[in-house]
């Protein structure tokens, strides 16, 4: 499993918010991340209307059915559709994505920015702490941590998020040393501004295009994260489903019944290669060396 | 051109040759990786199923659960049932050559009762003493009538080990076994291989039909599985029941199947602190509307494709004393709501909390949607197996699914279970009516009295169902065509007497 790299992103000099969003939209891997994202939010949020039926609620009569007119996906081992369980499974893997990463970000972000700006003995803690999380790889860490705090799609979202944690205190760190430096915060020093209004009006803003470069593409990591999690039976619980604890049953029928692994799979991959296609577009946009 | 004939022939007998050497083995896959290979300590199946070829035990069970001979020839209880007298096999020998006598069954039972890591205690502790009376006569002397006491034997309590070589090795006999069965110990590689050869000394020489066998521990049982269909092995023990058909369909494969011990069932915490504190943990009335509101046959349908056995009681039908008096129920939704109406309610919450395994996985959520209809709102809690087993073991859990393996006797799975005091005991039932009557039939020698009893112990745990027993499994072993003469017995353990290459 792939571990967290923080991704050294530029600060960008601070530029109107339009450009940006222009620049965003030149970008055709952002536009086709986007895109699935936006393709998995709407089956996420419409999931009852779009479903075909109940995802949990079995059929005894049609276990492991092959995708048919009735069952465009075709049912699992206890014949549950498998069209509905990928479409409401969605839920559960955007939330771990997004609020995993919110917790690894709201958490991460300011102690970064106190070690980058205070430096001293402040940044040596927050470092050292960071750098031991890091030193254990990030799935292993999210795996201990969740089977510390027992089965559940909220404790998994904790896990992920905690286990994220390290990663954006380097980003934002990293960042924060760079901007520090800049004649404007000596400015802003120099007009008697306090610490608090300097790191959240002059240093935060030239920090964040990096951490949301940084977030979207960690959002791809969690979301499989979560799943690994869930195929070890970390996750939701169930019956509510979930794409990796469908593969994990999946896996004792893929000869007789891989429409089972297939969707879920296919799921997965495509909601991670929508997050890194837009963190790369976004990379792209906001770096302003490219 | 004649020496290159007589090359050429050479060539295919060294060829033949080959051929027939490693038809000789038999190279089984087994799931687990034995703990220690000493009758004394073995605490798991995989250890027993080696022991099968590896320790012959003083009387052994038939695929009909009958008490057969085999290092005993006879037995006699006394007409008090306070003991037990055995007539020895003869020219019997142990795998280091020295003789297998009185002396040694006093030997190996004390052994087991006095080892301080034993675990068979339990098994013989209702034996005093042992006299060897002559060199083929030995008695045991027991604290009470123990009818059980047989079919503990036909396990490892009755396995016999060289007392010269569990005297010289002590500490480290399990390393290296010295027993008395058809095959003799070569050697372990741990979490890879154990290595047997044919013991020529064997008394029932004849029947031993390979020159060595071999035990690769192969976890996953698809693989196991694929091992075989590709001949790199000749069989493998416990083959999934959705695997089946794929055994069926190849044509060099044979499924040996049968009926096996265990049972898989429901428990309800009843009395072990907090969690039994449930409407379900208080109230047998709503426990008799949960086995309503399930259809066993559906479990066994979808869990497992139908391979299982859906059955009512902790006791197999193989059994003797099985009592096909007391039928499942049939799946009846709208009594287990009048029943739940009845207790004043009408929606009965409860956690139900299992080992992840993929079997109980799908049992627990065909369990939850079935009972849901009925007004069961069951909250699903899967655990890794080192936490299920402590709370299992400490009663923290409101409901939970129990495997246990069975034994040839129905006592020993009654008392664990169901008697005030029993080492399964963990949701704490208890019924001192029920102590009496199976304390009655382990002493009870005549078995129609002893089914008799049995029944009034099944019609009494049926009713107040601190436990609902879903299903037995059956046992499936997947062999190559090339080996013949195996017999299935509940036990689940091959035994190589009799096994040999087919023609």
């Amino acid at each position: 499993m792939s571990t967290i790299e923080a991704t050294p992103v530029p600060a960008p000099m601070r530029a109107g918010r339009r450009s940006e969003i222009r620049r965003l939209l030149r970008e055709p891997s952002a536009v086709i991340g986007g895109t699935i994202i936006m393709f998995f939010v709407v089956l996420a949020v419409f999931a009852p209307w779009i479903g075909p039926y109940d995802p949990n609620t079995p059929d005894w009569m049609a276990i492991r059915a092959a995708p048919n007119a009735a069952h465009w996906f075709g049912t699992d081992d206890l014949g549950r559709d498998v069209l509905s369980r990928v479409i409401f499974g969605t839920q559960a893997s955007l939330a771990a994505g997004l609020v995993s990463v919110t917790v690894a970000v709201l958490i991460g972000l300011p102690f970064g920015l106190i070690a980058g700006y205070f430096g001293g003995a402040a940044d040596m803690v927050i470092s050292r702490v960071a750098d031991a999380l890091l030193a254990c790889p990030f799935l292993v860490l999210a795996i201990a941590l969740a089977a510390f705090l027992g089965p559940s799609l909220q404790n998994a979202m904790i896990a992920i998020g905690i286990s994220a944690i390290p990663v954006f205190v380097r980003v934002s760190r990293a960042e924060t040393l760079v901007v520090r430096t800049e004649d404007y915060i000596a400015a802003a020093r120099a007009q008697g501004l306090g610490h608090f209004a300097i790191l959240t009006g002059q240093v935060l803003p030239n920090v964040l295009a990096p951490t949301i470069v940084q977030a979207t593409l960690t959002m791809a990591i969690a979301v499989l994260a979560e799943a690994s999690l869930a195929f070890l039976g970390l996750g939701q619980l169930p019956p509510a489903p979930s794409w990796g604890a469908m593969l994990d049953v999946a896996r004792q029928f893929l000869s007789e019944a891989p429409w089972m692994a297939f969707w879920p799979g296919l799921a997965i991959i495509a909601l991670v290669v929508g997050f890194n296609l837009i963190g790369d577009g976004l990379n792209s946009a906001l770096n302003p060396r490219q | 051109m004649k020496r290159i004939g007589t090359a050429l022939a050479a060539i295919l007998m060294i060829g033949s040759g080959l051929v027939s050497a490693s038809a000789a083995t038999l190279r089984v896959g087994i799931q687990d990786d034995p703990d220690a290979l000493d009758p004394a300590l073995s605490g798991t199946y995989t250890g027993r199923f080696v022991f099968a070829a590896l320790c012959d035990k003083l009387v052994d069970i038939s695929p009909d659960l009958k008490i057969v001979p085999q290092l005993a020839e006879a037995w006699d209880w006394a007409a008090d049932g306070k003991s037990v007298t055995f007539t020895l096999r003869k020219n019997v020998t142990f795998h280091d050559g020295t003789a297998f006598d009185a002396a040694a069954v006093k030997f190996n039972i004390e052994r087991m009762k006095t080892m301080p890591d034993s675990k068979r205690k339990a098994e013989l502790a209702p034996i005093v003493s042992v006299e060897a009376l002559a060199a083929d006569k030995v008695k045991f002397n027991l604290s009470e009538p123990f009818v059980p006491l047989l079919a503990n034997l036909s396990d490892r309590a009755g396995m016999m080990v060289s007392p010269k070589a569990a005297t010289e090795k002590a500490g480290d006999f399990a390393a290296a076994p010295v027993c008395a069965g058809p095959y003799q110990f070569v050697e372990r590689k741990s979490r890879d291989l154990i290595r047997l050869k044919k013991y020529p000394g064997y008394w029932n020489a004849g029947t031993v039909g390979y020159d060595e066998v071999v035990y690769y521990y192969v976890p996953d049982s698809t693989v196991r599985l694929s091992r075989v269909r590709a001949g790199d092995l000749e069989l493998a023990e416990r083959v999934a029941p959705t695997d089946l058909k794929t055994v069926r369909d190849d044509p060099n494969l044979t499924l040996h199947s049968g009926q096996g011990l265990a049972v898989s069932h429901l428990m309800f915490n009843v009395g072990a602190g907090a969690k039994a504190d449930t409407p379900l943990g208080k109230n047998a009335a709503l426990r008799q509307a949960f086995e309503l509101a399930i259809d066993r046959n559906v479990i066994n349908r979808v869990a497992f494709n139908g391979e299982f056995l859906a059955d009512n009681q902790m006791i197999p039908p193989s059994s003797p004393f099985y009592d096909s008096a007391h039928k499942a129920p049939t799946r009846d939704v709208a009594k287990a709501k009048a029943l739940i109406a009845a207790a004043g309610m009408t929606r009965v919450p409860v956690e139900l909390s299992y080992e992840n395994s993929a079997g109980d996985a799908r049992v627990a959520q065909i369990i939850q949607s079935m009972a849901a209809e009925a007004g069961f709102d069951v909250k699903l809690l899967p655990m890794e197996t080192t936490t299920a087993i402590e709370r299992y073991l400490n009663g923290n859990f409101e409901a939970y699914i129990g495997n246990w393996s069975g034994r040839a006797d129905p006592d020993p799975t009654l008392v664990a279970f169901f008697s005030c005091a029993g080492s399964q005991n963990v949701n704490k039932y208890c019924n001192k009516d029920l102590d009496a009557i199976l304390t009655q039939a382990r002493g009870e020698a005549d078995e129609a009295k002893r089914k008799a009893l049995y029944a009034k112990a099944t019609d009494t745990y049926l009713t107040a169902l601190s436990s609902i027993p879903l299903y037995h499994p059956n046992w499936f072993f997947a062999a190559r065509k090339s080996v013949g003469g195996i017999v299935m017995v509940p036990d689940g353990l091959l035994r190589l007497v009799g096994v040999k290459p087919a023609n």
